[in-house]
């Protein structure tokens, strides 16, 4: 038993890199976060002068930069303002921030009740970035918030918009999510709206499967969670699965990075082809959103 | 629970990491990833039976994905030689450990959490989803390579 003695000397001699503790306290916080910004609470009335004396305040610590800029006219009807602040205290530790802010929806209620959700996410993260600041600057460690919105269709019926979230610690963790308005009737568009019932969920979690088991086939460099790893394996979307729509009409489904593959995979997106869940759908495909 | 557990184990979960990728960089990839990935499952299916075997399964599957990417086993044993060169009296774990990860994974998995994590044969058998026998079986198996291999070393 002596070589195994040894082995184990060898084993427990790995040397614990400093880092250790702050990345594990860091993948705790981020999974929290992730989960603690959540589509459907109460929602109260925030405008953008509401957001200016937020980033007001950020100025009296932090050297700081605000634009408010009006990007190039989206749609007719809606435009998408935004605003951000900059957090630089070194080339190892800064945040950027942008938010979208939608004005021009018919729907004031909805759009009070969007652009506040936008600014609530924009202050937490803001506020868990000076949170950490000052350990990771004792630590001389690197701490990175690149946050911001990709318009990713823009119709005369839809609008969608995607917000990421990059968190850089060493490594880094990647969140999306994305609002589909309807211009025309001023509504937010629901995955579960898009169907007649629940089925949905479980066409789109098989034909997910089938696609991660597929591309896993065919390409060595692509790792999955899904298959013979029981305890954890990808086995259904969430019913409010991250989602947007093309302007070609089609359903496209996102996961965040870490949601269900290694890190290295990144963000993941399916696009959905119509024929799979045409029968599911609410409104037919020349009707509705979804198109052929 | 689960949050304790992580911080309370970590460097346990890092040496495990640590001895399937070989480099400090990717056993801390591996171990945030798998935190995610449990703090994820947790929330979605709620509390696992056995918090450790459940953790280690994940654990080492990520672990595995890493490796399997990666594939750094190469460049690994050159760093181990010019380790080697640096520490002679260093020679002797340096053939064992040259042993031991030539290893095939089954069997060293269970070595690990065997002798070095002190898991009872039960629970490496939940952590594998494997019978306890085969687990047996295997860790025999394990041992006898070990030895084999050390023997034929010091033929040369």
């Amino acid at each position: 038993m002596n070589k195994l003695d040894d082995l184990k000397k060898i084993y427990d001699s790995t040397e614990i890199p400093d880092e250790l503790e702050f990345k594990v306290r860091q993948s705790i916080r981020r999974t929290k976060m992730k989960n603690g910004i959540q589509l459907g609470k109460k929602f109260a009335i925030a405008s953008v002068a509401s957001l200016i004396i937020f980033t007001g305040m950020v100025n009296i610590n932090q050297s700081f930069a605000m634009a408010m800029s009006e990007l190039p006219v989206i749609g007719a009807v809606v435009k998408v303002l935004s605003y951000r602040f900059d957090v630089i205290e070194n080339d190892n530790v800064n945040a950027d921030i942008e938010a979208p802010v939608i004005s021009g929806l018919e729907d004031e209620v909805l759009e009070n009740a969007l652009n506040e959700k936008y600014y609530e996410e924009s202050k937490a993260l803001y506020d868990d970035f000076i949170e950490e600041m000052g350990e990771i600057i004792e630590m001389d460690g690197h701490l990175g918030v690149d946050s911001g919105y990709v318009v990713m269709t823009d119709t005369d019926k839809i609008l969608s918009i995607g917000r990421y979230v990059v968190n850089t610690v060493g490594s880094s963790s990647t969140t999306v999510q994305y609002d589909t308005i309807d211009k025309e009737e001023g509504i937010l568009i629901t995955l579960p709206g898009l169907f007649k019932d629940d089925a949905y969920i479980k066409r789109l979690s098989d034909y997910i499967i089938e696609t991660m088991k597929s591309e896993m086939a065919n390409d060595d460099s692509k790792v999955y969670w899904v298959g013979d790893d029981q305890f954890s394996s990808f086995e259904s979307i969430d019913a409010n699965q991250s989602f947007y729509i093309t302007e070609e009409g089609k359903l496209v489904l996102s996961f965040d990075k870490y949601e269900i593959a290694p890190g290295y995979m990144g963000v993941i997106t399916f696009e959905i082809p119509t024929e799979i869940i045409s029968d599911l759908l609410v409104n037919s495909t020349d009707e509705g959103y979804v198109k052929p | 629970m689960l949050q304790q557990y992580i911080l309370k184990n970590k460097e346990a979960h890092y040496k495990m990491a640590f001895s399937y990728t070989k480099s400090k960089e990717d056993a801390l990839d591996v171990v945030q990833d798998s935190i995610e990935k449990a703090l994820r499952s947790y929330k979605k299916n709620g509390a696992p039976d056995h918090l450790n075997s459940w953790f280690y399964r994940i654990l080492i599957n990520t672990a595995i994905d890493y490796t399997r990417k990666n594939k750094r086993i190469t460049l690994m044993e050159q760093e181990k030689m010019e380790f080697l060169l640096e520490a002679e009296d260093q020679y002797r774990n340096f053939d064992l450990e040259t042993a031991m990860e030539k290893l095939p994974n089954a069997y060293k998995t269970i070595i690990v959490l065997r002798f070095f994590e002190d898991l009872k044969i039960s629970d490496i058998a939940e952590v594998l989803g494997e019978n306890v026998n085969t687990v047996k079986t295997r860790l025999y198996k394990g041992l006898e390579l070990l030895k084999i291999e050390m023997k034929e070393d010091d033929n040369e």
